[in-house]
């Protein structure tokens, strides 16, 4: 019950000068859009853990029901945050690891939402000095799925972390709050290519010394579909280092949004951070926003900046395309999936790009671009 | 001190009475109603639509809520029953220096502006608390048709020009300050430059504040016929008091088919004054319209110079400069929209924070689904010179037309500490290294600006880069 009061106390309509909330109000997020309302009826999606090619998942990694120890949490949106925590009842998964765990397998986590409205609270508990890579995919035919990460990033561990959003339909509603650990890196990538409406809330905190963040996204959206990403890095800690690459295809009718926030609180000397979105827009209905904000309040930095940039297919090199025999359709689709392969490639090992590269180039082809 | 009701009595026939021991001709009480606006405006023997149109605009001021956005426990501490909105020191408008009363001549004359008048300007306004109170234009111009009034003289003498084209840009409802400029307004500039006219060497208007909680509300309107230009300067000071004072000013400029209008600012305002101003211009077919800004004082600064680039092929610049330094905040940008195919814009915004000063861009640009081949720059640097100052950016880039090609770059740094030591290897302090490489780091603003304000910004900055070291 406690959760609902947290929720409710919260839940009046967020001001729409703070641009969290500027172009995908709460309202048109939630599931009635009556933001009163906490559904009846939330079914918790289906989950499986496994290896990239099907076999099981190693032992040191599990996903077990319970509570972990108080993390010291990036800030967070109070609103979509208390609304997951509501509609789950604080009953979460925890993927957990040992200390030392390593994988040279690719691991999956499989998230299988149906039905109406679906939730889940995962906690990323990753022990010391591991090391491994995990893509985390979110499918299904549901009206509403609402995702909430929340976690740290143990002392000295290098994970790749992939989310792939490829539900059928419906509104994915998607908050990160990670912290990470002293010299660890986190590289965590967003792929995303389905949902008709998606509102994400990535925060990311470096609290402590030497840990280092990369934020990579390859968004793909098309028809109607309007895609609203808002991600905040905060540098607390010395020796910081973090980078944002955010590269999104817009076509079709719809809406891509990107927000960023950029925080390097004093004390974070010799921080080195920066962050840039791109838009390629593929159609003439298609719109592309961007706020990419930045307050830093040390001057002991290494560099902090931000860039964006918006623009059409560049007319040379369709040009150079179709004079080496490409037809215009196909230099157009080599030139989208290029512009997204140079995030989609940095994401991780050979063998996850040439899975995602897959997965990617089937949703290229149904691609309305015109 | 007068009062409101008595300044009612003797509206029309200001010289008979409103004197204080502050040299004033007319001070209206501190607060601001219906009446205090209706005041303002009969004491100007307005026209009926103008006085109109102040209501109306200071019931939005009432209703309109504070912003929530910005600084807003600076925001917060504007009391806006304390504020003067009217004070008068001088008779009447003079366009010969020695008939301007002594004490206010005496500060312009420190302030250098008769000198410059001689040497660099084309026309001058010199405005003192609520009015002009000096007001001169070359001939030359005169006969080839140009205006250069301030702007109550220009309702008074061309009423239906300023009728057509005033709030045409800025609406009484577009913020709660410019509602209140609306209300209140007194002074400023009133420019129309004539179809083909080029206003070879700048016009200044120079603006200050002298009175303790003091409210400058003055409104500024230029309109630049097809093919015309003119550089238009503002510099503006005020004394430094314990309690604060509002400068709240409109600026309107509209640029017709291949016109050109640039606008100056050099804003040197004391650390105990808001600087909360509207600045936008709308540019038709193939005209420009430049903005270049410098923001060196101030207790608050809310200002984002704006372009509405309605006409194809129209261009806009912004060029601007802040200086935060203690218990400052420097919240300034610039907002370009481009509506009609074939545009173009640049932003270049240059910022420095010291002793725990707080500078931050601001900026919106958008691009409009029927602007085709439309191209923008926008870039944002940072320097942050010591431990107990910040810097923000906080851009917004709206584009609905793919055609377009849209670029924004920001940066936050300290002064590099190669940079220092290559000058000071070569005989310099390390307080005249730091100076030399702050003053090439506001160069490309400089640079845009005429020489004497450009010497004189230098020596400012190198003054304010004092003791900055250790």
């Amino acid at each position: 019950m406690n959760t609902i009061n947290n929720y409710l106390e919260v839940s009046e309509l967020p001001n729409r000068a703070d641009h969290l909330w500027r172009y995908t109000p709460w309202k048109r997020v939630h599931p009635t859009g009556k933001v009163k309302i906490i559904p009846d009826k939330v079914i918790e999606p289906r989950i499986k853990l496994l290896n990239l090619d099907g076999t099981g998942a190693p032992n040191g990694i599990e996903l077990v029901r319970g509570e972990v120890d108080k993390i010291d949490l990036p800030d967070s949106d109070l609103v979509s945050t208390s609304f997951i925590k509501a509609i789950t009842n604080e009953s979460k998964w925890i993927l957990k690891t040992e200390g030392k765990f390593t994988s040279k397998e690719p691991i999956l986590l499989e998230i299988n939402a149906e039905d109406d409205v679906n939730a889940i609270h995962l906690s990323l508990d990753i022990g010391e000095r591991s090391e491994f890579e995990i893509v985390t995919i979110v499918k299904g035919n549901t009206n509403w799925m609402g995702l909430l990460r929340t976690g740290r990033i143990g002392k000295g561990s290098n994970i790749n972390d992939i989310t792939v959003g490829l539900q059928e339909r419906g509104t994915l509603l998607r908050v990160d709050s990670i912290s990470l650990g002293r010299d660890s890196q986190f590289k965590t990538g967003t792929v995303s290519s389905g949902s008709e409406r998606t509102k994400a809330d990535l925060r990311y905190k470096m609290g402590e010394i030497g840990s280092d963040l990369r934020v990579l996204g390859s968004i793909l959206s098309r028809d109607s579909m309007h895609i609203d990403y808002h991600i905040e890095i905060q540098h607390e800690a010395p020796e910081t280092f973090s980078r944002l690459e955010w590269h999104a295809a817009c076509g079709g009718k719809s809406k891509t949004i990107g927000t960023g926030m950029l925080k390097v609180e004093n004390g974070s000397k010799g921080a080195d951070a920066s962050q840039n979105f791109h838009n390629l827009l593929l159609s003439r209905n298609a719109e592309a926003d961007g706020i990419p904000e930045l307050e830093v309040l040390e001057n002991e930095v290494v560099g902090c900046g931000h860039g964006i940039a918006n623009g059409p297919i560049d007319e040379e090199q369709l040009f150079y395309l179709h004079a080496r025999g490409f037809s215009p359709a196909d230099a157009r689709s080599a030139l989208i999936a290029a512009f997204l392969n140079s995030t989609l490639s940095k994401m991780g090992s050979p063998q996850v790009h040439e899975w995602l590269s897959k997965m990617l180039s089937s949703e290229l082809k149904s691609m309305n671009t015109t | 001190m007068v009062k409101s009701q008595e300044a009612r009595e003797v509206v029309g026939d200001y010289k008979a009475g409103w004197h204080d021991s502050e040299n004033s001709t007319i001070r209206f009480d501190s607060g601001l109603s219906e009446q205090v606006v209706r005041d303002i405006s009969e004491l100007k023997n307005e026209p009926e639509w103008m006085t109109d149109m102040r209501i109306k605009a200071y019931r939005h001021f009432v209703d309109r809520p504070m912003p929530t956005w910005g600084n807003m426990s600076m925001l917060k501490e504007i009391d806006f029953d304390k504020i003067c909105y009217y004070l008068r020191s001088s008779g009447a408008t003079e366009n010969n220096w020695d008939n301007v009363p002594e004490e206010i001549r005496n500060t312009f004359d420190r302030l250098g502006i008769p000198d410059a008048e001689q040497k660099w300007l084309s026309g001058v306004t010199a405005q003192y608390e609520s009015e002009a109170v000096y007001h001169s234009i070359r001939e030359d111009l005169v006969e080839q048709g140009v205006i250069f009034l301030d702007m109550d003289s220009g309702l008074r003498e061309y009423p239906d020009l300023v009728k057509k084209w005033f709030c045409s840009v800025v609406p009484f409802s577009d913020n709660k300050f410019s509602a209140l400029n609306t209300a209140v307004w007194s002074g400023g500039s009133f420019i129309y430059v004539p179809k083909g006219v080029h206003v070879e060497m700048p016009v200044q208007a120079y603006f200050r504040i002298n009175a303790k909680n003091m409210g400058q509300f003055e409104r500024t309107l230029i309109i630049a016929d097809e093919g015309s230009s003119i550089h238009y300067v503002e510099g503006c000071t005020a004394p430094t008091y314990s309690t604060d004072s509002l400068h709240s000013a409109v600026v309107e400029l509209i640029a017709l088919p291949g016109s050109h209008i640039r606008y100056s600012t050099v804003q040197n305002w004391s650390a105990n004054v808001y600087n909360l101003v509207t600045k936008r211009g709308i540019a038709h077919e193939k005209a420009t319209i430049e903005w270049v800004d410098g923001n060196i004082g101030s207790k608050l600064t809310m200002k984002y110079p704006s372009v509405i680039l309605k006409g194809e092929g129209s261009h806009a610049e912004v060029i601007s400069v802040a200086y935060s330094g203690k218990g400052q905040h420097q919240d300034a940008g610039a907002k370009i929209h481009h509506l009609a195919s074939n545009t173009t814009s640049k932003i270049l915004s240059k910022s420095i924070s010291k002793d725990g000063g707080r500078g931050s861009y601001r900026g919106m640009v958008t691009v409009s689904a029927k602007a085709e081949n439309c191209k923008l720059n926008i870039v944002c640097d940072a320097l942050i010179l010591d431990e107990k100052s910040r810097s923000d950016t906080y851009p917004t880039m709206e584009v609905a037309n793919s055609t377009a090609k849209c670029e924004h770059e920001a940066s936050v740094s300290k002064v590099s500490d190669d940079q220092l030591f290559y000058l000071m290897s070569r005989g310099h302090t390390e307080e005249q290294a730091l100076a030399l490489i702050v003053n090439g780091f506001f160069e490309p603003f400089t640079r845009e600006l005429p020489m004497e304000y450009a010497v004189e910004l230098n020596a400012l900055m190198a003054l304010e880069m004092e003791g900055s070291i250790g």
